[in-house]
């Protein structure tokens, strides 16, 4: 499974909307194999999810986001966890480790249900 | 001694009331970056609790696209200084994106240590808000104005675009005659239909004929298959040939056969092919006098000029520039990934005396030199092409008629209160149209 995260030096990136990088991390047997970073344009949503298809990344972790790249990105079957803070590194391996996002990883204001989205089948 | 009882000095309690009054937010941080207080407008701006953003690091309570790259509290720590009014944007818990101005200082006790920093920042999504449907009052498509000769235009528009007719589009050079082509054709029936542009004046006969009515294989050498030309591709679209009054004699006969016949043969080929599509024709030159000078054919002018719609050059509605740049500032920040809050006046002023001869396309490259050179506030004088350096300021000179002077000033101060909207300009001097026209020619002045 890939991961791929917006980060700003070893944090999550505070604001998608505003990052320019992406760690993309692969994952098995619930721990973190490889990394690769690249820089992206957060104003181009839809090179960014053409980036993620071509890594094999189902998952994009972000900070803060508006509502317009949040839709975009969910429609393309991609999952979104959003408002995510802290350490990057850290947040992808307690992510890998037990799937589930620790209240600690939370921005202030957001809830469980709030953060994680994806497309509705 | 009444005095002093009087005017004793605030109390932490009451300062405290007055930053739950006002309506900016206002947070403090320590020097581990944690929010150490947070005021009722900022709860309210960014919709988090006081109890949920105090303790926690400012960029995950703040959540501004200046976090990262450009925090004005960061600046103000490590270099002492306040900044004031830098703008940007926050995304509040509903996942919206607010327009704001920050201003930053840092937070000093009463002993007067440094213990931390102090943001202030002011919701301007409503500002936003009426700039946006401001804009979209003056707004066509793509085409920016609030100059009566462009209203006319704009007037006109939904009929021209209507009809089925030839338009021809006279204009100076940059006056956005392709923008308007376009309008048209978006807001005609043929709308989902192509738009095909061609520069007749950029290429020579042969090649200007193969690329509008294509070949056939074997036409010439280097014809090794079919080819179709822009009349096939912009097939029920519009076709919109610019600098329709560079072509050749020769080619203006093709031309007029397409139109006549509605249909053309293909270099080298043999049979007719039928075409539907609009036309559209654009020039910078004076057509009638190319016809009177026997440089243009007759039959085709009036093939084409079934409707006329003159572009005004910049120069002649100067009350835009101001409506043009804020676009061009807009586009430019989006593309370069910038926060260019807007020009300095001294810099609409150089704008204003100057003649544009390259129209909003020349305004537009000199945004965009101002967008290489500022990185970040107001794109100011120094950031402009050297061409542009302001002519000597007209208060410099020597002039001894007090009463002139009084009266270009009036009529100067007037002018950039309405954004040289002279119809307002007048408006608000109390006086006609024609008496401003008429005052600002007596009085000499260049704008």
């Amino acid at each position: 499974m890939n991961l791929a995260i917006t980060i700003w030096g070893n944090r999550v990136s505070p604001v998608f909307d505003a990052a320019s990088t992406l760690l993309v991390a692969h994952i098995e047997n619930r721990m973190i194999i490889d990394k690769s970073y690249t820089a992206f344009n957060p104003e181009r949503t839809s090179d960014l999810i053409k980036l993620l298809k071509k890594k094999q990344a189902s998952v994009l972790i972000c900070g803060a986001i508006s509502t317009k790249p949040a839709e975009l990105i969910v429609e393309s079957d991609i999952k979104l966890i959003s408002f995510v803070t802290g350490n990057a590194i850290n947040f992808l391996e307690n992510f890998a480790r037990k799937q589930i996002i620790e209240k600690a990883f939370m921005m202030p204001g957001c809830s469980t249900q709030y953060c994680w989205r994806q497309k509705s089948r | 001694m009444a005095n002093k009882k009087r005017f004793k000095p605030l109390t932490g309690e009451t300062t405290k009331v007055i930053l739950e009054c006002i309506s900016d937010g206002v947070f403090t941080i320590d020097y581990n970056w944690e929010i150490t207080s947070f005021n009722r407008a900022a709860e309210e701006i960014t919709g988090i609790s006081r109890k949920d953003a105090v303790g926690r690091h400012c960029w995950e309570v703040f959540r501004s696209n200046m976090c990262e790259k450009d925090c004005a509290l960061k600046k103000t720590m490590e270099e002492g200084r306040p900044f004031v009014s830098t703008s940007g944007y926050i995304i509040n818990s509903e996942k919206k994106r607010i327009s704001i101005t920050v201003s930053t200082s840092l937070l000093i006790d009463e002993t007067g240590d440094v213990i931390g920093g102090v943001e202030t920042f002011r919701d301007h999504s409503l500002v936003e808000e009426l700039r946006k449907e401001l804009a979209t009052r003056f707004k066509v498509e793509d085409i920016i104005s609030n100059s009566d000769a462009m209203k006319n235009i704009f007037d006109i528009l939904p009929q021209v675009s209507e009809s089925d007719s030839s338009v021809l589009i006279e204009g100076e050079t940059g006056t956005g005659k392709e923008l308007l082509a376009r309008a048209i054709h978006n807001l005609s029936p043929r709308k989902d239909k192509p738009f095909i542009a061609i520069n007749c004046g950029a290429l020579p006969d042969t090649l200007l004929e193969s690329e509008l009515f294509g070949y056939k294989k074997g036409a010439f050498t280097s014809a090794i298959k079919d080819k179709p030309g822009r009349f096939a591709l912009a097939d029920s679209g519009t076709i919109f040939l610019d600098e329709i009054g560079d072509t050749s004699p020769a080619f203006q006969v093709s031309l007029l056969r397409v139109l006549q016949e509605h249909e053309f043969t293909p270099l080298g080929g043999l049979k007719k092919e039928k075409t539907n599509i609009r036309i559209i024709a654009a020039t910078n030159k004076n057509l009638t006098e190319l016809v009177s000078q026997h440089q243009f054919r007759q039959d085709l002018y009036y093939r084409i000029n079934v409707i006329r719609l003159s572009l005004p050059p910049l120069r002649h509605r100067m009350e835009d520039i101001p409506l043009l740049v804020d676009r061009f500032i807009q586009k430019m920040n989006m593309r370069q990934g910038k926060f260019i809050q807007g020009i300095e006046k001294k810099v609409l002023q150089a704008f204003m005396s100057h003649e544009f001869p390259g129209n909003i396309r020349e305004l537009e490259n000199i945004i965009e030199h101002a967008f290489v050179l500022c990185s970040e506030g107001y794109i100011q004088l120094n950031h402009l092409p050297g061409f542009l350096l302001l002519p000597p300021d007209a208060s410099d000179k020597k002039d001894n008629d007090p009463v002139k002077s009084a009266q270009i000033k009036l009529i100067t101060d007037a002018l950039t209160r309405n954004n040289y909207n002279r119809s307002a300009a007048a408006k608000d001097l109390g006086i006609h149209k024609s008496t401003l026209f008429r005052r600002i020619k007596k009085l000499g002045m260049t704008l």
